[in-house]
């Protein structure tokens, strides 16, 4: 986030895309309750009525996979009604004319065509936006799950800059990170192409700076990333794999793909809490620790450093994820520091990472808040609001964006689009929450979201189990009827481990960031043999029930 | 900052702001005026009585928490004529209340402001009453209990259900003697658009809002650790209260102390129980030749994979190994992973789910 989540409470306009803020991220969604009390505009655009859109003053209900056309749209009214920040865009960007010229094709008619948004609802949504000026956009993984994630953003980027909505208060660019420490992994340097601190892996000056720091030679190739070491895993390039604290075989696109890589994989290390999918697969697990009983930092959306404390033992043998990591290191030959505390491996970190080089545990025991990067120096206090004064890289350049379809559309064998997600119930791969008993009593199994008029069409009712079949995989799920999708859409969340959302998602990844198209494939519902009457009980679909209050 | 002025509080003079209310800058300037209905993060109610002051040039008293400054005013907060409405005031609520053998209204173990305010003041001597607020016994939800006997019908739970979480599941019903904290059709919770957020008991002020999964019978030693939240990205801070080494109950710092505001959602206050499950892993396993995990020593299990890893890099080059790590771990942890990764294992094959 470009912005702090306590700004959101001033805002004046609040555009929310891709991002079922009430159920993904609870306690924004209150600050921008509380900012829409204060009288703030809400504008929503998601293809599912949720209760941000219910709520909003307008709901731009797109199609899945049709954003770009949305974001150009608005783009082409705010070029063509001249509502653009002509003295931020001299000031602060380049590229401004070569945008211009790529919106025209974008007319918020054609859009309407493309998106199912009618185009005074464009108009409208786009004059709002340019013309207010607390206005921040607030994105998640509706905007990055998709083949063209990044041209997304890129567009929601293009907004920004042409209305020099920026370096303000409650006016930025603020995508919600979806787990506790995406930030704070990504800030870490856990990616293929950055060390600590986003510094290139192919820069020769930092590479040479970690070697000095880590006492050995480092491979100056980029990595693979997620997506690309899945795939890599499914055609057996990819022959040892350490996996610490994610359920692959639930989390990643297409995931009978990933098992197929697992068994032909030479060695599998997993470092977990519970079992899971993916221990069954393991050759080595290690038992680590939540959050409860160990030290460190989480990084959260507003990229806030706060600490985490342990407050009780791990059980029995288990023991934090950062002393195993040390243990093993040593063991396979790195002679890893014989750090005392996560304090000391965050100041190895700090000292070799200039946006968090202010940072310490130390520092962190004073500031209750916690602090906010960059943070560069002893002194500094952080940094609430970026970009403050113009963008922190100088001048921002503008991206031409054209339209591509996903990557999968609906056709006559599969007519439904499915998008997947998360509830508010459970989390993830829900090893945690369906281990409680509130979650279990309001999501106890996996439910498709289908239109009524789709339902009535295929004679489905409302919790009847029925077979959901796309070119990867079929899962059982109970249908929702509801009127929360459009007509030809679907959704379904990704949490239950019988019923894996996961087996019929598309893996075809982001151009750039290799990101999976979890937001659209297709696929198609199939009525069940009725021998068993409408419904199946959950015991009969191999539910599990993991609640101990409940054993 | 707005319009900015000067009144008097107790002879004192303190700086206030337009649009503060008295209660605002009393706490400002730590003069200490009581208050039950009162939440910042709520608008003002003025339902308890209990915050009422002397403004010069009003007639009746005032309730602090919704009168609003302005230029000059002169406001008393202690008198003998406050002193003897709140000693009434006090003594009516513990008439109508659950009480204990002193006569004080019961701790639930969610803490009793009423408690406190009874037990520093000379309470008169009522009759009790037998109020017919009715709660909802049959309410199955998990998390969330409410004791009618216990309630002041402040409605800082049906105000905060509305404005803060604003899914106004809970409301004030029936009336008069009848009123109470109910739901539509007077349904279990779970059968509302209740999200359990469990707000509500945060917010109360007297206990008659107490969590099922922490009840009376608490511990009272437990001790309180600050963390951060460990689900979404907001990175809500927490307390954990642990006791005998468990966490026994998660609560929210007050409001205004961190960026959530008080404010937990149902996973971060109630999604604990995975803590201390019996499924939890506790010792280290490797996979046997007969293909089935058993349990190992650290020595054997670290052996055993350092040698697996390096073979494979052996065998296919430290390309052909991947590193996985964990948006849900710590960063320190995340940046031994990478270092790991690269540094021990000679790869940039590091990534973890942020990609997805």
């Amino acid at each position: 986030m470009t912005n702090s989540i306590p700004e959101i409470r001033d805002s004046e306009l609040m555009f929310v895309i891709g991002s079922n803020t009430s159920e993904a991220h609870p306690i924004i969604a209150m600050e921008m309750k509380r900012a829409r009390q204060k009288g703030a505009k809400l504008i929503v655009a998601d293809p599912r009525k949720i209760w941000m859109a219910e709520h909003a003053d307008l709901h731009l209900q797109l199609k899945p996979g049709t954003d770009v056309w949305l974001l150009q749209a608005m783009a082409h009214v705010i070029v063509n009604e001249n509502l653009v920040d002509r003295e931020f865009i001299e000031q602060h960007t380049d590229g401004f004319e070569a945008v211009v010229e790529a919106v025209q094709a974008y007319t918020p008619e054609e859009a309407e065509q493309v998106t199912g948004v009618p185009a005074a609802d464009i108009r409208t949504a786009a004059r709002q936006y340019a013309t207010t000026e607390k206005a921040g956009i607030y994105y998640t993984l509706g905007i990055t799950e998709h083949t063209h994630g990044t041209d997304n953003v890129y567009c929601l980027a293009n907004l920004v800059l042409m209305t020099g909505h920026l370096g303000k208060r409650s006016a930025g660019m603020n995508p919600l990170r979806g787990q506790n420490n995406v930030q704070g992994a990504n800030d870490a340097g856990a990616t293929p192409i950055f060390y600590p601190g986003y510094q290139p892996v192919t820069d020769e000056a930092a590479r040479l700076k970690f070697e000095q720091a880590w006492g050995v030679p480092l491979s100056p190739d980029n990595g693979m990333n997620l997506n690309v070491m899945m795939k890599e895993l499914a055609k057996g390039n990819v022959k040892g794999l350490y996996v610490m604290g994610e359920d692959i075989v639930i989390s990643e696109p297409n995931v009978s793909q990933v098992e197929m890589g697992l068994n032909q994989c030479e060695f599998l290390v997993c470092q977990e809490i519970f079992h899971n999918e993916t221990t069954r697969f393991a050759d080595v697990v290690f038992p680590a620790s939540c959050f409860a009983e160990k030290d460190g930092v989480f990084t959260n959306s507003d990229r806030r450093v706060q600490r985490v404390r342990k407050a009780v033992d791990p059980p029995g043998n288990a023991r934090a994820d950062w002393r195993i990591l040390c243990d093993l290191a040593r063991v396979a030959g790195y002679p890893m520091p014989n750090y005392a505390d996560p304090g000391e491996i965050y100041q190895e970190m700090a000292d070799l990472t200039p946006k968090v080089a202010g940072i310490s545990h130390e520092r962190l025991e004073q500031n209750i808040r916690g602090l906010q990067w960059p943070c560069t120096g002893p002194d500094d206090p952080g940094t609430p609001t970026m970009h403050e004064g113009g963008p922190a890289i100088g001048r921002a350049p503008f991206q031409v964006v054209q339209y591509r379809p996903s990557a999968e559309l609906p056709d006559d064998e599969f007519p439904l689009v499915l998008s997947t997600g998360r509830t508010l119930y459970h989390y993830n791969a829900a090893t945690q929450t369906r281990r409680d008993p509130g979650p279990v009593a309001k999501q106890d199994q996996n439910f498709i979201e289908v239109n009524r008029r789709d339902a009535k069409r295929l004679g489905m009712s409302h919790e009847e189990h029925v077979r959901v079949v796309s070119r990867r995989g079929e899962i059982i799920a109970q249908v929702w009827v509801s009127p929360r999708v459009r007509p030809g859409c679907t959704w379904m969340p990704m949490h239950f481990a019988e019923s894996r959302a996961n087996l019929l998602t598309n893996d075809a990844g982001d151009n750039v960031t290799g990101t999976g198209e979890y937001k659209v494939c297709a696929v198609r519902l199939e009525k069940l043999p009725t021998s068993h009457g409408a419904a199946y009980a959950p015991s009969e679909l191999g539910h599990p029930v993991l609640n101990d209050r409940q054993r | 900052m707005k319009n900015e002025f000067t009144i008097w509080i107790n002879g004192q003079e303190c700086v206030a702001h337009e649009g503060e209310t008295v209660v605002d800058v009393a706490r400002r300037v730590e003069v200490d005026i009581p208050t039950l209905c009162h939440d910042t993060r709520l608008e003002p109610a003025g339902a308890c009585r209990v915050c009422l002051v002397e403004v010069e040039g009003e007639r009746r008293m005032q309730p602090g928490c919704a009168w609003k400054v302005r230029p000059g005013m002169k406001v008393t907060t202690e008198s003998d004529r406050i002193s003897k409405h709140r000693s009434v005031l006090y003594s009516l609520y513990a008439s109508d209340h659950r009480v204990d053998d002193e006569s004080l209204p019961v701790e639930t173990g969610n803490g009793n402001q009423l408690r406190q305010l009874c037990a520093e003041t000379d309470l008169i001597p009522l009759e009790p009453v037998a109020a017919d607020r009715v709660g909802r016994p049959d309410d199955v939800n998990p998390y969330i209990a409410f004791d009618p006997e216990l309630c002041i019908l402040c409605a800082r739970c049906t105000r905060y259900c509305d404005e803060v979480e604003a899914v106004n599941a809970i409301t004030l019903a029936f009336r008069g003697s009848e009123t109470t904290i109910s739901t539509a059709g007077e349904r279990g919770l779970l059968d509302t658009t209740c999200e359990l957020c469990g707000g509500c008991i945060d917010t109360c002020p007297t206990g008659a809002l107490i969590e099922k999964k922490a009840p009376v019978e608490r511990p009272t030693d437990s001790e309180k650790i600050r963390s951060t939240c460990n689900f979404c990205g907001v990175g809500c801070q927490l307390d954990l209260h642990v006791s005998d080494d468990r966490v026994v109950k998660v609560t929210s710092p007050p409001p205004g102390e961190t960026m959530n505001d008080g404010n937990l959602c149902v996973k971060g206050r109630f999604a604990y129980d995975f803590i201390h499950h019996p499924d939890r892993l506790t010792e280290p396993l490797i996979r046997g030749e007969d293909g089935v995990l058993h349990t190992a020593s650290w020595e054997e299990a670290l052996q055993a994979a350092a040698e697996g890893l390096n073979r494979v890099r052996a065998k296919h080059g430290a390309d052909a190994l991947g590193f996985v790590s964990s948006s849900r771990c710590t960063g320190e942890e995340n940046y031994l992973m990478q270092k790991l990764s690269r540094a021990a294992f000679g790869t940039n094959n590091i990534h973890q789910c942020a990609a997805t």
